[in-house]
C-alpha cells in the first residue's frame, strides 16, 4: 500500500519501472517518473530527434470544464480568444493574475461547444473555481483518472498509423481527434513539449497499459524508445519552450515582485489576444505593458564556440559542457554590467551548440545583440561571448507539416 | 437630458451623495427600486392602517451635512434610554446627566451615578474622534501614497488633541468588548447591560464580543447618545427633505426603478439597465445598494478580478435583526422613551449566543418604541441563516417570543394588541434589498472598519470598474443614518 509520504506512481509505472535501468527517478507534481532510462541521455534524446520517443506525461494536471459558461470561463481566465477556437482545436496559453503576471501555462482543447480540457503544471482547482463565480459551469479534475503519453519524433505519426483505428495523416498541428487503440478509446492531440513532430495520447488510467504495449510493439521497426523527462528537457530548450518555476516563477510562488514574469515578457505576444472582447484576468496590466513595452524578454542565447574554446584553452582544457539541461541561473552581461540571466542552459546535440533560455532587459533583448554569459572554467568565473537569437533554436520542417 | 451621474438607491446615503453632486453642478439621476424614497429610514404604511417608521426608530443626519446642503429637516429630540429591570424597576439613562438620570443610576449604585458624567464625557470624545475618522478619506493599505497619508496625519492630530490620556483610552476602547469597557466604569450589571445593549444594536455581536467598544462609539455617534432621536412626523421626513433639496438643485429621483445590471464596456461603466429593460447611459454610476449586491449581482463576478470577487464574497453580512409591530387599541401602557429589555449582560450575551448557532433568541434583547397606538419591537437576535428551520416556520416563534418578552415587561400590553405584523431578516432582504438582512450593508466589525471597509484595499469608494463608485452604508463612513458615507463618496467622485 502507498503511504501518504510516498510519491504516487503513474498508470504506466508497471512498464516504466522495469525498463528503467538507471533507476533515475524524478519528482513531478506528486508523481514518480523516469528521469532517464539509461545512464546517458543520448539514446533517448536522439529518439526524439530522429525516431520516436515514448514519454509518460501522466502527471500533467488535467481539468475538464463543461457547461453553458465553459467558454466564458476560459475566456476570462486566459488571454486567449476562446471565441475564435473551433471544436477540435488545441490552444497553448499562459494565464495571469490581475497584475498580468504568469501563474501557470498549459493547453486548452475544445472538445465540444461547451466542453474543454485544460492542462496545467500546478494544481488549479481553487483558481478555476474563484474565476467561475457567477457562472454556470462544472469543473472536474481528472489528473489521476486520465493517463497521458507523449509520442515525439519524426516517426511518431508512422507508429500511430500502425496502431490507431484511424489514420492520423489529416490531424493538423494543434488539433485533436478521437480514435482507439485495440479496443481502448483514446484521444490524440498533435501537441508536445519537444518542438518535433509529435502527439499526446489521452486515455482512461485503467486502460493505459494495453496502449503502451501496442505502441512499443508497433514502434519496434521505427526504433521507438521509452524516454525520460531529462532528454525531453534538452529538447524543449531547443524548441524554445519554457518551464514553470524553472524559466519563470509562478506569481503565487514569487517572494518579491521582481521574480514574476508576464506572458509578454516570456515572448507569448502571439498568445495574448488584447483585441478580444471583454474582461480577462490581467487585461489592464497587459494592455499597459503592451503600450509601454516590456522591461524584460525571454530570448535565446547562443554561446560562440570559439570564444568558449579560448576560455578553456587558457587552462589547457577543451570546452567542458554539461551533457544535460542545467537549471542554474547564469548572469548575462553587456556593456560592463549585468543585463539578464539564463535560466536553463544545455548542450544541443542536434545543433551542436551551447544554448540557453534567458531573461534579458530592454534594450539588450533585441535579436543579434552581442552579450557575455557567465561560465565556470575550472572553478573560475569567466564570460563567454554569446549572441541573442530568435526562438526556437531548432524547428524541423516536419514539426507542423 | 442625459445625466452625468446615476445613483442607485434613494436611501439616505444615496440622496446625500446626490445632493453634494448636484450642488457642485452635476446632473444627477437617482434610481430607487421601491415606490418610496428613504431606504431603511422610511415612513410608510404597513399592515392595515399603520403608518410608521417601519425599520429605523429615529435618527439624524450629521449636522454638518444638514448645513452644507441647507436641508429643511425636522427637529429631532433625543429620548432617554429606559432599561426595564426584573421586578418592575427601570433604569433611565440620558447623555446629558440630568438629575433624573443620576437619581435613577443612584438607585442601583451610588458609585456608578458619580462616574456617569465622566463616562458621558469620555463617550462624547470617543464618538467625536469617530466622527472625524468617518470624514477622513482612508488610504489603500498597504501602499499608502503621500496624498493619501496627509488626511490620515490630520486625523492623528485630531486624536492627539484629545490629550495623551484620552487618546490612549479611545484607541484602547475600540477593540475592547462593551463588557470590558463598562466594567472599568461601572459596578452595576444593569448599567453595563443597558450600555452593552446599545453597543450591539444592529450588529451580530454580544456585549462580550471584541470590537463592541467600537460599535458602542458608532451607535453613540449616530444617536447622539443612548436613546433614539425620534423625528417629528416620522423618519421619512429626512428623505423628503433630501429629495426636495435635490429637485431644487435640478436633480431627479425615479421611484420604482429597479436596476438589474450595471452596463460595462471593458471594465468601464456605460450606464444601467432596469428590470423593465430600459437602459440609461451615464459614465459615472454610484451605488448605495450594499457592496456585495452591487458587485456580485449588478456588475457580476465574471467582470471582476478573481481576488476582488473573493474579497467581495467574504464581506460579512450576517443580519440578525427582526421587527415586530403591534397595532394596539392605544392602551398599551408604555412610557415615552427608547425602552429596552436587556436586564443583565448575561441576558444580552445569551440572546446573542442563539444567533451564533443559527437560532432565534428565545429570550431576546428587545428595543421597544411606541408611536401612538403602534408599538414597535426591535428584536435581537433573529439570524438570517437559520439552522434546521426556515423563516416560514420561524415567524410564528419570533412573534410569540417578541410579545411574551414585551408583555412580561409591560403586562398591560398583551390585551391591547389588535394586529401583529413582523419583518424577518429575509423580509429585510426581499423588501428592502438588504443582503442577508444586514442593516449596515456589511457588519461593523474590526476587520471591516476604516481602511478595511468594504474590503481591504478598496476603502476609497472606487472599484475595479472605471466610473463605478460605492456610496452606501457598506463603505467608509457608513453604517447608520448619518449620511457620512454618501458625502465621502461624493467628494471622491467630484475629485475624479
Ligand atoms: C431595524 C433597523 C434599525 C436600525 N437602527 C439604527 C440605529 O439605531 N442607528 C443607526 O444609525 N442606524 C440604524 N439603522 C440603519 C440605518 O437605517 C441605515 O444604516 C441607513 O438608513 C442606511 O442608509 P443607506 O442609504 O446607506 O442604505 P439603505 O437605506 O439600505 O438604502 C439603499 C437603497 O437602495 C435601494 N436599492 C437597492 N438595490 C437597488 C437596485 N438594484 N436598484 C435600485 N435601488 C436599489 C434600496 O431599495 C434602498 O432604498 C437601522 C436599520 C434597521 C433596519
Amino acid at each position: 500500500m502507498l503511504s501518504t509520504l510516498e510519491l504516487k506512481v503513474t498508470p504506466f509505472h508497471e512498464r516504466t519501472s522495469r525498463l528503467s535501468v538507471a533507476q533515475n527517478w524524478r519528482r513531478w507534481a506528486g508523481y514518480r517518473v523516469v528521469g532517464s532510462y539509461d545512464l546517458s541521455l543520448d539514446h533517448e534524446y536522439w529518439a526524439i530527434r530522429d525516431r520516436a520517443a515514448l514519454i509518460d506525461v501522466s502527471p500533467l494536471m488535467k481539468y475538464v470544464i463543461e457547461g453553458p459558461d465553459a467558454a466564458r470561463l476560459l475566456h476570462r481566465l486566459t488571454p486567449r480568444d476562446i471565441d475564435r477556437m473551433t471544436v477540435g482545436q488545441v490552444a497553448y496559453t499562459g494565464w495571469c493574475d490581475e497584475e498580468g503576471k504568469l501563474i501557470d501555462d498549459g493547453t486548452i482543447s475544445r472538445l465540444g461547444p461547451q466542453h474543454f480540457r485544460l492542462t496545467a503544471a500546478e494544481p488549479s482547482l481553487r483558481w478555476l473555481s474563484m474565476n467561475a463565480v457567477g457562472m454556470d459551469v462544472r469543473i472536474t479534475e481528472l489528473t489521476d483518472q486520465v493517463a497521458a503519453l507523449s509520442l515525439q519524433g519524426p516517426k511518431s505519426r508512422a507508429v500511430l498509423n500502425r496502431v490507431c483505428k484511424d489514420k492520423l495523416d489529416g490531424l493538423k498541428y494543434f488539433r485533436w481527434m478521437n480514435t482507439s487503440v485495440g479496443n481502448v478509446p483514446i484521444s490524440v492531440s498533435r501537441t508536445g513539449y519537444t518542438g518535433d513532430l509529435g502527439f499526446e495520447l489521452w486515455m482512461e488510467a485503467d486502460q493505459a497499459l494495453p496502449v503502451w504495449d501496442a505502441l512499443m510493439t508497433a514502434g519496434d521497426d521505427y526504433g521507438i524508445t521509452p524516454c525520460g523527462i531529462l532528454a525531453m528537457d534538452m529538447a524543449r530548450v531547443e524548441a524554445g519552450l519554457f518551464m514553470l518555476d524553472v524559466d519563470y516563477t509562478a506569481a503565487p510562488h514569487a517572494w518579491i515582485e521582481g521574480q514574476k514574469s508576464s506572458p509578454l515578457e516570456m515572448g507569448l505576444d502571439w498568445a495574448v489576444n488584447l483585441d478580444k472582447k471583454g474582461y480577462f484576468v490581467g487585461r489592464r496590466a497587459l494592455e499597459r505593458e503592451k503600450r509601454e513595452g516590456s522591461a524584460w524578454r525571454m530570448v535565446g542565447i547562443e554561446v560562440e564556440w570559439e570564444g568558449l574554446e579560448r576560455l578553456f584553452a587558457e587552462v589547457g582544457l577543451p570546452p567542458q559542457i554539461p551533457s544535460m539541461a542545467v537549471r542554474e541561473s547564469r548572469p548575462i552581461m553587456c556593456d560592463g554590467k549585468q543585463v539578464g540571466y539564463a535560466s536553463t542552459s544545455t548542450w544541443s546535440p542536434v545543433l551542436k551548440k551551447y544554448i540557453a533560455l534567458a531573461h534579458v532587459q530592454r534594450p539588450y533583448y533585441e535579436v543579434g545583440t552581442s552579450v557575455l554569459m557567465e561560465v565556470t572554467v575550472e572553478h573560475h568565473r569567466k564570460y563567454a561571448p554569446a549572441k541573442v537569437v530568435k526562438l526556437p533554436f531548432y524547428e524541423p520542417a516536419w514539426k507542423k507539416k | 437630458m442625459a445625466s452625468d451621474v446615476i445613483i442607485i438607491g434613494a436611501g439616505l446615503n444615496g440622496l446625500v451623495a446626490a445632493n453634494y453632486l448636484a450642488k457642485a453642478g452635476k446632473r444627477v439621476l437617482v434610481l430607487e427600486r421601491r415606490a418610496v424614497a428613504g431606504g431603511q429610514a422610511v415612513t410608510e404604511a404597513f399592515g392595515s392602517g399603520f403608518r410608521l417608521d417601519v425599520l429605523h426608530a429615529g435618527g439624524q443626519l450629521r449636522p454638518d451635512i444638514v448645513s452644507d446642503l441647507g436641508l429643511d429637516v425636522p427637529a429631532s429630540r433625543s429620548e432617554p434610554l429606559i432599561s426595564v429591570l426584573p421586578g418592575g424597576g427601570q433604569l433611565r439613562l440620558t447623555a446629558d446627566s440630568d438629575d433624573r438620570t443620576l437619581a435613577s443610576i443612584g438607585s442601583v449604585s451610588k458609585r456608578d451615578a458619580e462616574r456617569w458624567p465622566g463616562f458621558v464625557a469620555f463617550m462624547s470624545e470617543a464618538s467625536g474622534f469617530l466622527d472625524a475618522a468617518y470624514r477622513t478619506p482612508m488610504p489603500r493599505l498597504p501602499n499608502v501614497s503621500f496624498s493619501e497619508g496627509l488626511p490620515l496625519a490630520k486625523l492623528a492630530m485630531n486624536l492627539r488633541q484629545l490629550g495623551p490620556r484620552d487618546m490612549f483610552r479611545v484607541i484602547r476602547a475600540l477593540p475592547m468588548s462593551a463588557l470590558e469597557l463598562t466594567e472599568e466604569w461601572f459596578e452595576s450589571d444593569a448599567v453595563r447591560a443597558a450600555i452593552g445593549a446599545v453597543a450591539v444594536h444592529g450588529a451580530t455581536l454580544g456585549p462580550m464580543s471584541a470590537g463592541t467598544g467600537y460599535t458602542l462609539m458608532h451607535n453613540w455617534l449616530n444617536r447622539g447618545g443612548l436613546g433614539h432621536r425620534r423625528v417629528e412626523g416620522g423618519v421619512g421626513r429626512i428623505a423628503d427633505a433630501l429629495v426636495a433639496a435635490l429637485k431644487a438643485r435640478g436633480g431627479e429621483v425615479r421611484l420604482s426603478a429597479d436596476v438589474k445590471r450595471i452596463i460595462l464596456d471593458d471594465q468601464t461603466v456605460r450606464g444601467v439597465r432596469l428590470a423593465n429593460g430600459e437602459e440609461i447611459a451615464a459614465s459615472t454610476v454610484m451605488s448605495a445598494a450594499d457592496p456585495r449586491h452591487t458587485l456580485l449581482t449588478l456588475v457580476g463576478a465574471p467582470e471582476l478580478p478573481p481576488e476582488f470577487v473573493w474579497a467581495a464574497q467574504s464581506i460579512k453580512m450576517r443580519g440578525s435583526v427582526a421587527k415586530v409591530h403591534l397595532l394596539t387599541d392605544g392602551n398599551h401602557g408604555l412610557p415615552a422613551g427608547t425602552l429596552i429589555v436587556a436586564p443583565s449582560v448575561r441576558y444580552v450575551e445569551r440572546a446573542y449566543d442563539a444567533a451564533k448557532y443559527g437560532q432565534v433568541s428565545q429570550q431576546p434583547y428587545l428595543e421597544i418604541t411606541a408611536d401612538g397606538a403602534v408599538v414597535s419591537l426591535h428584536y435581537q437576535f433573529a439570524p438570517y441563516a437559520l439552522r434546521e428551520r426556515d423563516w416560514g416556520q420561524e415567524r410564528a416563534v419570533l412573534e410569540r417570543s417578541a410579545v411574551d418578552t414585551a408583555a412580561a415587561a409591560f403586562p398591560q400590553l398583551r390585551s391591547s394588541i389588535r394586529e401583529i405584523k413582523s419583518l424577518t431578516p429575509l423580509d429585510l432582504e426581499r423588501t428592502y434589498g438588504l443582503t442577508e438582512g444586514d442593516l449596515n450593508h456589511g457588519q461593523l466589525i474590526l476587520d471591516q472598519m476604516f481602511f478595511m471597509r468594504p474590503m481591504p484595499g478598496w476603502s476609497t469608494h472606487k472599484t475595479p470598474i472605471d466610473g463605478l463608485f460605492l456610496c452606501g452604508s457598506g463603505v467608509h463612513g457608513g453604517g447608520g443614518i448619518s449620511g457620512a458615507a454618501g458625502r465621502n463618496a461624493a467628494k471622491v467622485v467630484l475629485k475624479a
